[in-house]
């Protein structure tokens, strides 16, 4: 297990995505971390450390290569940007549920033209002048 | 092992769990870009899980890993309840 800091973990992670692009999972886990470095033993007296509340330890692996990094409250603001960037990044292979979308709103927008008072409520309403047009359009198609 | 099909139901659930203990609970993202699926588990040796492969769950997603993770890192422990629109 290979602990990094913070940027050198991201660079590796956009690294382990891009390798498992073709094939293989991208594994990532998120647990929040106090800082021990030696594990709890069976009997005897607990070593005296001071737990420290404010860390989280990130892992990543793709089953063989491994990595991972403590982010602490200092280094959440610049680490959490970057890092939410990197996964929208990356996650791009799913599937778009856009289209089923948007036709439902332009027909419940042009349904509503003609009948229910309750969707010329909804914010859909500036939209309503251009979604006839719209829907002329890709009834025409 | 109960699976959601909703992102609301999982993500209120998934918070409880995790401020129910803390220092358990840990969170697994695993990503499969060659099937197009997205699984999240929340578990303290107890799971919950929700799957998707819709490309719109990726942003609710990102955003409740960005969430837990300030919860995690945040010195004072309060009871803080995520919104999640």
């Amino acid at each position: 297990m290979v602990l990094l800091e913070s940027e050198q973990f991201l660079t590796e992670l956009t690294r382990l995505f891009q390798k498992c692009r073709t094939s293989g999972s991208v594994y990532i886990t998120l647990k929040k971390y106090d800082g021990r470095t030696k594990p709890i033993p069976k009997k005897g007296t607990v070593e005296g450390f001071e737990p420290a509340d404010n860390k989280c330890l990130l892992r990543a692996t793709d089953g063989k290569k491994k990595i991972s990094t403590v982010v602490s409250s200092k280094e959440v603001n610049k680490f959490q940007m970057a890092y939410s960037n990197l996964l929208r990044a990356n996650m791009d292979g799913l599937k778009k549920r856009d289209k089923k979308n948007k036709t439902k709103k332009t027909k419940a927008a042009a349904a509503a033209a003609a009948a229910a008072p309750a969707a010329a409520a909804t914010p859909a309403t500036p939209a309503t002048p251009a979604a006839p047009a719209a829907t002329a359009a890709t009834a025409a198609q | 092992m109960p699976q959601y099909q909703t992102w609301e139901e999982f993500s209120r659930a998934a918070e409880k769990l995790y401020l129910a203990d803390p220092m358990k609970a840990r969170v697994v993202l695993k990503y499969r870009h060659s099937d197009g699926n997205l699984c999240v588990k929340v578990t303290d040796d107890l799971c919950l899980v929700y799957k998707t492969e819709q490309a719109q769950d990726v942003k609710k997603i990102e955003k409740f890993h960005s969430q837990l993770m300030r919860l995690m890192v945040a010195k004072e422990s309060r009871n803080v309840t995520m919104e999640t629109e």
